[in-house]
Parts: C-alpha cells; structure tokens; sequence
C-alpha cells in the first residue's frame, strides 16, 4: 500500500470517525431529551389521569350525596326505620335513581346492612353489606377502588358511600359508583399517540380478557401478563416499554398504576401507553440526516485528502524516484525542491547527499584506479623482471663470451640464444595472459547442465588429485538430481569452473578435500566450490576478485577475477566465505533463464582434454 | 293478592251499551290464531287463547264457581267408564261469514287437538268422543286449553263462531305514518318486535255468534308494546286494557289505576339436565334446593306479587298443593354441599343455569337462585337465553340447570301434570303417567315428583291486567279467561267513538240494528 494511499485512508477515517462522534453525539442526546420530554409528557398524562380519577370520584360523591339528601330518601329512611318495614316497597328504586343520577352502580343499604335496592345486582337484595356499617362517618371519605359483584360476574367500579341520617342511629347508606369499563376509558381524553387500557385484576392468575381498551386483542393481552403478575406481587408504579413486533417504531412505554381498594387489595391496573412511534421516526430521521452528512463529509473528505496526500507525497515519491536512481548507479541524480518545509529540507539533503555520493564516487573511481595501474605495474613489473633478469644474464654472458674461443663462444652463444628465446617465449605468454583477459568475448547462451559442467571440470584435474609425490586431494561431490539447466555459455562456465577447483587445489598444497555442492533455490542454481586449505583473512577476501591481485608467488591475480567476470556476465553473485586455517569455500548463484537472451538447445558440456590458457594463469 | 278493584266513574251509564272499540296492548310480538299450533306451556299460550277465545268457541265452558256450562254442545252425557262421551251440538251455531256450524266441523278441529287414543266422530247433531282408557275430566280439558272449534279455510286461516272475527292487522310504527293492511291470518306477529314496530290486530264483532252480538263494536289490540310503554298507554287513556308485569303493579296501582289479577297460572321452577352431568347428582340438587329463598324472591325481589312454590300444581287448580312445603336450610345446605367431590360447582366448572323463560323477571329469578346457591358454596352461572333464539345450538355451553315458566293452560290438574311432566321431561321415564283423577293418586305422583329433586319450584305469578276507567262489567276467570264478550265501554253519549284512536275514527262501530242487551245469554 502506498504512502498516498495510507495518508488518504488516515484522513477518511479521521473524518469519518469525526462524523461518526458528532452523528452518535447528536443522535444519543436528541433521543435522550426527546425521551425526557416523552416521559415528561407521560407523566403530565398520569397526573392527568389521577387528578380525573379523584375529579369522577368528588362527582360521584356529589350524587351520591344528591340521592342521600333526597326527600324521598328521607322518606324512605323513615320508613324503613320503623318496625317491620316493607323492604320490597324500595326494591326497585335503586334501578331509577341511577338512571336519575347518571350512575352506573347505586345500592340503598338499610342501618343494619342489609341491601334494600340495587341497581346493578338486584338478586343480591336481601343480603347484608356489613362492610358498610363498619364505618361510622362515611361522609368525608372520597372515592375509593371496589369490587362489583354483577350478575354476569366482578367488576371494578369507583364508588362512594354517603349516608342519610335523617333517623338517628338508623342510618340509610348510599353507594354510589361508575364502572371501570370501556365506558370509562372513552370517557378519557388522550392526546395523539396514547392510549388507555385498564386490567381489572379479579382473578388470581393473569387473565387477558380482563383488560380492556382499544385496539388490545387477546395476543396484545398476553404481552401484559409479566408485568401484571409483578403489580399483583407488588403494586406500585411500573414502567415498561412492550416491542410489539421486531420494528422498534411499534414499540410503546407503559405506564402502570396499581388501582387498589381500600384494604389495599389490587383491583385493578391503570396503563397509559405511548407509543414510540414518534421518538423511532425522529431518531430515524436525525440518523439518516446524520448519514447524508457523514456520506457527503466522507465524499468532500475523499476529495480534499486525494489533494492533500497528493500534494504532500508528490516531493516524497520524487525523493523515492531519486533514491531509486541513485540506487541504479545515477548518482548525480538531483530533484526538484518545493518550498521550506521538512519535505523541501528533505529534498535539498537529497540533493547535497547525491552530490556528496558522486564526488566521493569519482574521488573513488580516481583512487582504485590508480591503484589498479599500480598493481597493474607492479604485476607487469614483477612478471617482466622475471625473464627480463636472465635475459640480461644471458647478455652479458654473450659480452663475456666474445672473449672466448669460437668453439667455446658458439657454445654459450647457442645457450645464451636458446636462454633468450625461452625467456621471450615466457614473456609472450605472459603479454598473452593480459591479452586474453582483456579480450574476454561475450558469452553466448544455451541451456547447460550445470551438474555435468562441474563433473567434467573435476574430471579434468583428477590426475593431479593423486599424483605420485604430492599429497592426496579427495574430490567430494554432493550433486542436486535432477538439478534445472540454466542459460549459460558452456565454455565460460567451464573455464569458471576450471578456474575455482585449480585455485582450490592451489589452496591446499598439503593435500584436503574438494567439495563441490549444487542445488536450486528460488529460481536460481547454487554452485558452491570449498576446499580445507588454510584460508583467507578478511582483507584477502575482500581483495580476491580484485583483478591482479593474488596471495600466491606464482599467478597472475586473473583466475579469480575471470570467474567474477563470467559470473557477472550470466547475471549471478559470487561470494566467498572462509575461516582461517579451515578453508575457503566459493558460493555462485546463477538465474536459471537469462531475461531478453534468445538461448540455444541444450548443448553438452565442453570437456576439455587439456588445461586452456586463462587456466594457466589462473593457477598462480 | 291484589283482587279486582272497580271503581266507577262519576256520570257513568248506568246499564251496557253497544258501541266503542277496546283498545287492548299486549307485551308478546306475535299471536298464532291456529290453535293445533299452540305449544302447552308457554308464555304465548295464554295470548294466544285469549285472543282466540275472541274468535273461537269450545263446546263447553267453566264458570267461576266450578260449573260446566254449554257453549257449542248444549248438552252432553258418557258411559259408567268414562270411555265414551256424547255431546249435543248447539243448532243454528253460525261462523261469522254466516255459515252454519256442523258437526263435522267440530270433528274435524277437535281430531288434532285430542290426545292419542282418543277418536271423536260425528253424527248429525252428535258428537261422540271414545278412547280405550276411562276420560273422567274430558270436561275439563274440553273447557279449557286449545279445544276450540274451527274451519280451515282454502287460504289457511281459521274461521270461528266466536263473539268476534279479524276484520284487518296493521302493521305500523309508533307514529303510525307508515301503517298498511294485511288480510287476516292465523299466524300473525309484528314485524320488528320491541324496536318501535307495532302490529295491530282489529276484531269486529260478530253478528252471527250464537251467544249475541257483543257489546263492544270492535277491539284493536297492539302487539309488542313494552310493559311500561303499556302503563303509560293505560295512565295517558290511550289503552283500555294492558298487560301488567308484576314489577309495575304497585306503580299502577299507587297511580290509581285499575289492576286485576288472575290466580297464579304461570309456574315458575328450575329443572335439571342431564347434559352437565354433576346436575345429576341428588345431594347436589338437594343442597340447591335447601339454599333457595323462595320467601325473598316473592315477597321483595317480586314485591309480594308472586307466591312462592312449593308444588307444581297452584292450590286452586290441584287443592292439595298446601300440604307440600320447600325448606329453605343455608346450614344444612352447605353441610351437603361439603360431602360432594371438591371439583363439583366450583370456578372452573360451575353449575350452569340457563334461563329458558322469557323476561326480565325470569333473569332476575335467575339471578337470584344463583346468589342463594353462592351461600351454599355452590357455583351457579347464569346463562341467559340470547334474544330472538328459541334453540340452543352447538355452541352453547351444555346447561345443567333450566330455569323455565310454565303457563297452566288446562283444567285438568291430571293434564296439566302429565303436560309438564312429558313436555319439561323430568319425571322418571319408568314412572306410569296418572290416568286417574283420584287427588289422593295425583298428590302421590307429584310428591314423588318434587322428592326426586329434578325440578325445583320457585314461585308461582298471577296475571295482571290494568283496566281503563271506562272499561264496564270486566268479569274474567279465575284462571286467567278475560271474557271480552260481555266487556262494554262507558262512554259519553256525545262521543261516538274514542278519541285518541285513529283506526276507531276510520271505522266506526256500526251497532246491529235490533240487537239489545236481551240478546246476551
């Protein structure tokens, strides 16, 4: 991934978790206060409710009074205050006066408790009421919570008690009441959005039929049962938010208040719903916006940053290029400088850096240079001294012999002459040495087993292994089969060859053993040449390609410098790795295809019957 | 019990007269004028045989003091066994199209309505009626119930020598603004009952009748009014005479109205069905029974306008019913109660009481069996009868318990039992029906009866009629007959007809020329 790339998903994701942050932030806090005032607004409602609750409850205490203070009430009272009154004389009474009076429930209760009339329950008349004579003073006690016992089953209703005293100590008792019913709830005005159920808790068990509102079916009433089954064990407020279906928006917040009697029994349940309809529409709505926004902050992000991260990587990929110049050899390579800031700073380090590294290269390239002319000279000076000394011998051998007698004079003349013609030999050979070496030709590839190559290197200098006088040299091959060919000039990489296992002989004078390894790796075949000679110290190694350069009194300093050379031309590494007095071992890595070459078919390896001339060189 | 209270008018006549039309409400929504459709028993019987007694005659009768008297047979004899009766068909007996009577018409009504085994043949002036088995009170079911005489007509209805005809029915709403007429039927009823429609029936008087042409010219009776729109109609002196439901009749009587009341002919009693099986189970009825206030349910939740029951048969009709009491024993009712199995009558499977009998009265009767059975800890829920459904369906929860009215609708205390007992089937299917009229074999079998604990009387209701000031010489049965024949109105000489009376205005009462008060028999 590219430094642009980076710089451009950094920024998209800063932005994008800005957005994100200010989104969740303005979301959280409006749907917290959209909720407070929802709650708010609830608990307004409830209050609302409570304060109708005891506004019905004076109302129905205001007729229950009206039907106490009757004149005919005060007749009836004195009426059934005598001995032996006629109780079925009021029977029906109770009937009218509820009509009368816009009650639901009203039951006339004689002083001893027994049900004179009854409007809901006629049957029941007859029967006693003692919870009615328990009180003494009815009058000042509001409306309260009570169980109805109706014909067709129970019900809850919102009662009063007034009482007539027009006889004393033979009080008549009005109970007066509205049913909590679907009446009752219809009666209650809500506002959009809420709704107003009433469970009337008669039974032990949950049952669903017993709550009542709108839009509550039998499936909606299982929902309810949980939460009615924690106010029977505990009535006090609850709230509970019901999810209807997976939609959130379908969801509604109860509000349950526990409607108890005046023991304290559960009657029955008050729940105000509200839906979350609204609230999950807004939230929704703030979320989408909130979307919209982060979607268009993302695509201005993308923008903004793509100019950023361009315009900030642009210097730095030109100092990327640069350093990749440099590392292709262009030292003197320069970029452009935009501006002071650390990039631009960079930039002419860069520069100052490349220009350094290229006055330093040629200060470089000046030094080995002349380094290479001096060795170059003292090689030359060293190899021409040698026959160059006998040839002066031989010279003035001949001055000296012009004093002698013919036969003696033509005697050293023709020693001196043979002298002289062998040191000149040996003076060609070595001008030849240097002639081929700068004449190394180009190689020409085919496809070449380098196992093969290797064994016939070997093969040719197996007689000097075990040459008679000289120490014994065990030749070890550890050969990769199959091994893959590779693109190379067969006569170069024999004459590579050739060059590693004669100096590796040249190593070991004292006898030792030759390794030879091949094997693959990553699209390349390692030849590695060891011997257990005495070794090299670093210096000597870090000098070995150098050509000319040789640890041996007799060599050329080219053997070496030749393998480096062919290795160089196949595109391979050479490498060397020695441990003092325990050898040296040579490592080569050589690519199997050689890139944009036209490579011939698979030639047999050269097999040389005799040692060719570099070799000779080489031995030094 | 309330008796006839008839109090004069000031400045009334002093002798009948003919003229007027009496208007008459009735609460029932429709009338069947075919008597072989009447079903014993129920509440539409008796409007039904009031309103046929308007058209129809039997061949005998029975006076308020016991006595048979003649109607279309004049006279009548049998054999020493009681299994072969002739009778004496009146001659000169006239329908009201003025076709003579025969004795084949009357054979040929009679047949239908006659028990099996019992065969009546004519012959001239004869009329023999003959079973294999003794007919000792032949008399008295000839004299009361559905024994009337008719001829069926080619276009279904019934023509009668009655003291009446159906002259028209109008069916109309309150406002009578959309009324129409309807030819005279034997099936009538109004069209949407109890919902502001109306039915009006008009009988016209019938000049040919035996007995003499009534006094009244005509009599418009209205179905389906409501029982307090009937009080109101009756106080307001748009209705002469109305029905009374026993919830009213102090009201009408504090209002100085006119109330009659009949001796108690309608039965009220809980039976049990075997089709909820713990109703089966004696202790439990027993234990209902113990628990049950006849007292209260007559004397307060009725306001002393019923008697309580203690047998199925009222004393005046069977004489013995005195020597049957029903204990009323809270403790001992539970101390039964505790003996049954836990799971019978409780909350999940209570004692279901269906309520058969029509009316706010038999809910209330209802109501109330299931709150003295509560003092038992006995489990009852009343399971009322849906309006406008006379059969139960599948749907229903089965009943263990029917609370039922029965109206007695015979003269024979042995054909009233056996009718109850056969038609509410709760007597013992090995028990043998009562074929004697011995009371001593009668008492016998209706004691066995209520021993058995499969029906439960609760209280017995009279009827009750409000009167119209103007109404004269209101001598009704005992038993409920309301005699309209010799009812005369009391009006104004200036007054041709009612006012107040739209249809009385549109057809005014023609009076027969010659006919005289010397013609009533």
């Amino acid at each position: 991934m590219s430094f642009r790339t980076k710089l451009l998903f950094v920024v998209l994701l800063t932005i994008f978790a800005s957005v994100s942050v200010v989104a969740y932030a303005v979301t959280h806090y409006t749907q917290a206060a959209f909720e407070a005032m929802d709650a708010e607004r609830t608990e307004a409602l409830v209050a609302q409710f409570k304060k109708e609750f005891v506004q019905r409850g004076e109302e129905i205490a205001h007729q229950a009074k009206n039907i106490a203070e009757a004149n005919l009430t005060e007749r009836m009272a004195i009426d059934l205050s005598r001995p032996n009154a006629d109780q079925s004389l009021y029977v029906r009474d109770a009937v009218g006066t509820a009509q009368e009076h816009g009650l639901d429930y009203v039951e006339i209760v004689n002083y001893d408790g027994v049900l004179i009339s009854s409007a809901q329950f006629p049957a029941r008349v007859g029967y006693k009421n003692e919870w009615v004579t328990a009180v003494k003073d009815w009058n000042e006690i509001p409306a309260f919570w009570k169980k109805e016992e109706l014909p067709d089953g129970v019900s809850v209703s919102l009662s009063v008690v007034r009482t007539n005293n027009t006889v004393a100590d033979k009080t008549l008792y009005i109970i007066g009441g509205h049913r909590l019913d679907k009446n009752f709830l219809a009666s209650l005005v809500l506002p959009a959005g809420m709704r107003a159920l009433i469970y009337t808790n008669l039974e032990p068990a949950f049952v669903p039929t017993s709550l009542m509102g709108e839009k509550i079916d039998a499936e909606q009433a299982e929902r309810f049962a949980s939460l009615v089954e924690q106010l029977q064990k505990q009535p006090q407020p609850l709230v509970r938010t019901i999810d209807w279906t997976r939609d959130p928006a379908d969801a509604e917040t109860f509000h349950a208040i526990p409607l108890t009697g005046r023991n304290n029994e559960l009657l029955g349940i008050f729940f105000v719903g509200s839906s979350r309809k609204e609230l999950v529409l807004l939230t929704r709505q703030i979320l989408k916006i909130a979307a919209a926004v982060a979607a268009a902050a993302l695509l201005m992000g993308l923008l903004v940053s793509f100019w950023v991260s361009a315009r900030i990587t642009k210097p730095v990929e030109e100092l990327a290029a640069g350093a990749r110049e440099v590392a292709g050899g262009r030292w003197d390579t320069r970029i452009d400088v935009h501006g002071r800031d650390e990039i631009g700073q960079l930039a002419e380090a860069f520069n100052h850096m490349t220009q350094t590294l290229a006055a330093q290269k040629e200060r470089l390239v000046q030094t080995e240079r002349v380094a290479a002319w001096r060795e170059l000279a003292r090689r030359l000076a060293h190899e021409l001294r040698n026959p160059l000394f006998p040839m002066q011998i031989t010279v003035e051998n001949l001055q000296k012999a012009r004093q002698l007698d013919a036969k003696q004079f033509l005697e050293v003349f023709n020693e001196s002459t043979a002298t002289l013609k062998a040191e000149l030999a040996n003076l060609n050979t070595i001008v030849g040495r240097f002639s081929d070496f700068s004449k190394m030709p180009a190689p020409q590839f085919v496809r070449v087993n380098v196992n093969e190559a290797l064994r016939n290197a070997v093969r040719l200098f197996e007689p000097q292994f075990n040459e008679v006088g000289k120490p014994t040299i065990t030749p070890e091959l550890f050969l990769t089969e199959p091994l893959p060919d590779v693109d190379a000039d067969p006569d170069l990489l024999h004459r590579a060859f050739q060059n590693l296992v004669l100096n590796a002989l040249d190593a070991m004078p004292a006898g030792g053993t030759l390794t030879l390894r091949t094997s693959e790796h990553d699209g390349h075949v390692r030849i590695e040449v060891a011997d257990t000679g005495k070794g090299l110290t670093p210096e000597e190694c870090s000098r070995l390609f150098t050509p000319y350069y040789t640890t041996k009194l007799q060599g050329t300093g080219l053997g070496l410098a030749i393998v480096q050379s062919v290795v160089s031309d196949h595109h391979g590494t050479i490498s060397v790795a020695s441990d003092e007095g325990r050898g040296t071992a040579f490592r080569i890595d050589l690519p199997q295809r050689q890139s944009g070459q036209t490579t011939a078919p698979r030639e047999p390896a050269p097999e040389s019957k005799s040692a060719p001339s570099t070799l000779a060189a080489a031995s030094d | 019990m309330l008796g006839l209270a008839i109090l004069p008018s000031a400045g009334a006549s002093k002798w009948p007269h003919y003229s007027g039309t009496l208007r008459v409400e009735l609460r029932a929504s429709s009338v069947s004028l075919d008597p072989r459709e009447w079903k014993v028993g129920s509440a539409e019987f008796a409007t039904d045989e009031r309103m046929g007694a308007l058209v129809f005659d039997r061949l005998v009768a029975l006076d308020n003091y016991g006595r048979f008297q003649p109607q279309l047979a004049t006279e009548w004899s049998h054999d020493a066994a009681f299994k072969r009766w002739q009778f004496i068909l009146r001659a000169n007996a006239k329908y009201s199209d003025g076709t003579v009577l025969s004795s084949a018409d009357v054979a040929a009504a009679i047949q239908p309505l006659l028990p099996d085994g019992q065969q009546i043949s004519a012959s001239g002036n004869n009329i023999v009626i003959q079973s294999a088995a003794a007919m000792p009170d032949l008399l008295e079911e000839l004299a009361s119930g559905h024994f009337f005489v008719y001829r069926a007509q080619p276009d279904g209805t019934l023509m009668g020598t009655g003291p009446f005809f159906v002259a028209e029915t109008v069916s109309s709403s309150h406002a009578s603004s959309n009324s129409s007429s309807a030819p005279a039927d034997s099936s009538l009823a109004a069209p949407t009952p109890g919902v502001g429609k109306t039915m009006h029936l008009r009988f016209r008087a019938n000049e040919e009748t035996w007995s003499g042409r009534p006094f009244l010219d005509a009599i418009d009776v209205t179905l389906g009014v409501p029982p307090l729109r009937q009080l109101f109609d009756l106080q307001l002196g748009k209705a002469d005479l109305v029905e009374l439901s026993p919830e009213l009749v102090r009201r009408a009587t504090q209002d100085n109205q006119r109330v009659w009341s009949s001796a108690p002919v309608t039965f009220y009693g809980l039976r049990f069905d075997e089709a909820q099986p713990s109703a089966m189970d004696a202790n439990l009825r027993e234990a209902l029974s113990l628990s049950l206030d006849r007292q209260t349910m007559a004397n307060v939740l009725l306001q002393k306008q019923a008697e309580p029951a203690s047998a199925l048969l009222p004393q005046w009709l069977s004489g013995y019913a005195f020597l049957f009491t029903m204990e009323t024993n809270i403790e001992r009712a539970k101390e039964i109660r505790a003996t049954l199995p836990a799971n019978m009558a409780i909350g999940a499977e209570p004692l279901r009481l269906r309520v058969d009998a029509p009316g706010d009265l038999a809910k209330l009767l209802g109501e109330r069996v299931a709150v003295n059975a509560r003092q038992a800890a006995i489990l009852v829920q009343v399971v009322n009868r849906p309006v406008a459904r006379t059969t139960t369906t599948s749907n229903d929860p089965a009943a263990g318990v029917h609370l039922f009215s029965w109206h007695y609708s015979s003269l024979s205390p042995r054909v009233e039992l056996e009718s109850m007992v056969s038609t509410l089937n709760f007597g013992n299917s090995n028990e043998a029906a009562v074929s004697s009229t011995d009371p001593e074999q009668l008492y016998a079998r209706e004691k066995k009866l209520l021993q058995e604990r499969r029906v439960l009387p609760l209280v017995a209701l009279p009827e009750y009629v409000g009167l119209g000031q103007k109404v004269r010489d209101w001598m009704p049965s005992r038993w409920g007959e309301w005699h309209l024949a010799d009812v005369w109105l009391d009006l104004p000489e200036s007054v041709p007809a009612q006012a107040g009376n739209p249809s009385a205005t549109e057809t005014p009462a023609t009076p027969t020329a010659g006919a005289s008060p010397g013609a009533k028999p």
